[in-house]
């Protein structure tokens, strides 16, 4: 590949409060690819994610995103959109008033931003819901109103934690589709401890275990390599570890 | 972005019923204080009538109630500050701040303009009762207005103060508490200290109201404001640095 991967972890580790939560995590993604991050609960997912969207910095390795570090250009998360485990919504806003500040929070003015609001809240199909209150939300809108706060400013790479969590079976699917429409152009990273998730929505999988990658790959070469589908191999990598932890 | 982050802080605060509730309470125990100063005023005016260089309206209803005022901020800034970043934090919505790449800075300067501009509208409000007193008398608008100012300067501090109370936990009462804590250690310092017998210039130097009385009096002195700047600068810079070690500590 000659470009440089829109978002790359160079050996990426985090301490936190003297234990290991995430270990030696290399990994490279770029635009037209949406990433499953696959894993039990506690295997370091959330971390990760934190470490990508620059609210946590590793304790080791670096974080880049088009080659350049957080760290030292704050601006270049403007390109960026997270969506954390909960949506982090403002309860006393309106759900327009709400996405209009995160747009101008990265950096959008005036008409670009009014245009934005209203182009996302139709995409995530918040329309009847733009003049309710954040906090009376009901738990899917709330999580379709925590995406449309991560995609808003139309960035390049998105950051979604368990964005499916939660949701009923309907909500599931169209949060689904939506993220596969993102994926077409840019670079989507999500994580899930449902597999069905991945194979719905994701071209790649890495499967992240006790704070190590141990998969990381395209969805078809899993089943081909590994001669068994995702789920057998998930279970095998999630599986040994525990019954080697418990012998 | 200062702007972005004051603007929305504004239109939170006034969207709940805390800040509406916290300003009407406050401005009717000032009016009722404020009543009760100018009734004895007017008991006391046809003995002063008799005085030659008697106190006037300014001394005797004016500066009480801009005393009054300044009490009354020492709760009132904790109470409206505490959520400024630990309510964030508790509802995950600091995530939304932190990821969009403003900085710590940012952020803290954001939240210190928009409760700054609160307290101004208390303020504001709260002196148009001694203005007031313009139907009736000349009041000294020297002296008010120079008071006014110092009232600013101290709702600067104090904001800042509770802002970087918010800034070390995650539950707004305990940043209430802490802020509240440390403006009445700021406030009584001295009186403790020369009520112990102990009278120490560094220790009257620390101490609010040694800044603050000067204001009142009509006197604008540079070495109070550098005092008030001084602390606000102070736990604002705290507040960031307890941001940034967040991305590191976690």
């Amino acid at each position: 590949m000659a470009a440089i991967a829109l978002l790359q972890l160079q050996g990426v580790s985090r301490r936190l409060a003297g234990r290991t939560i995430v270990e030696d995590v290399t990994l490279s993604l770029d635009r037209g690819c949406v990433l499953g991050l696959l894993g039990v609960n506690g295997a370091g997912k959330s971390t990760t994610l934190r470490m990508i969207a620059g609210i946590l910095a590793p304790s080791a390795g670096k974080v880049l995103f088009d080659g350049r570090d957080f760290g030292e250009e704050p601006v270049l998360a403007r390109r960026l959109g997270y969506l954390p485990e909960t949506p982090p919504l403002y309860a006393e806003l309106r759900v327009d008033e709400y996405l209009h500040f995160c747009a101008r929070l990265r950096g959008m003015r005036g008409n670009a931003s009014t245009k934005a609001v209203d182009h996302v809240i139709e995409r995530c199909g918040l329309g009847e819901m733009r003049r309710r209150l954040c906090g009376n939300l009901s738990k899917g809108f709330a999580q379709r109103a925590g995406i449309a706060q991560a995609i808003v400013h139309d960035p390049d790479l998105i950051v979604l934690d368990e964005p499916a969590s939660g949701l009923d079976p309907v909500q599931a699917a169209s949060i689904r589709t939506l993220i596969g429409e993102l994926g077409r152009e840019r670079a989507v990273i999500l994580s899930t401890h449902l597999l069905h998730d991945v194979t719905a929505c994701c071209s790649r999988v890495a499967i992240l275990h006790r704070g190590r990658l141990r998969h990381d790959g395209a969805l078809a070469d899993l089943a081909a390599a590994q001669g068994s589908d995702l789920e057998a191999a998930f279970f095998r990598i999630a599986g040994a570890d525990d019954a080697q932890a418990a012998a | 972005m200062i702007r972005v982050i004051a603007r929305n802080e504004w239109r939170r605060l006034f969207a709940q019923p805390l800040a509406w509730a916290l300003l009407a309470a406050v401005l009717a125990v000032l009016a009722y204080f404020f009543l009760l100063a100018l009734q004895g005023f007017l008991g006391l005016s046809a003995k002063l009538a008799g005085m030659a260089s008697a106190p006037g309206a300014t001394d005797l209803v004016a500066l009480p109630l801009l005393r009054a005022i300044a009490s009354v901020l020492l709760l009132v800034v904790p109470l409206l500050g505490m959520r400024a970043l630990a309510g964030e934090r508790q509802s995950g919505t600091l995530a939304v701040l932190q990821s969009s790449g403003a900085g710590s800075t940012r952020i803290v300067l954001g939240k210190f303009a928009a409760l700054c501009g609160f307290f101004i509208v208390l303020i504001a409000l709260a002196l148009a009762m001694p203005a007031s007193l313009a139907i009736g008398t000349h009041p000294d608008w020297g002296r008010l207005g120079a008071g006014a100012f110092g009232l600013l300067w101290f709702a600067a501090a104090l904001t800042g103060i509770a802002i970087a109370a918010s800034s070390y936990t995650r539950q707004p009462v305990v940043a209430a508490g802490l802020a509240l804590a440390l403006n009445l250690v700021l406030w009584m310092l001295d009186a403790g200290a020369r009520h112990e017998g102990v009278s120490s210039a560094f220790i009257n130097y620390l101490a609010l109201p040694t800044h603050l009385e000067p204001f009142l009096h009509g006197i604008v002195a540079s070495v109070d404001i550098v005092y008030f700047v001084l602390i606000a600068a102070l736990a604002l810079t705290l507040a960031v640095r307890r941001l940034n070690a967040e991305r590191v500590r976690g």
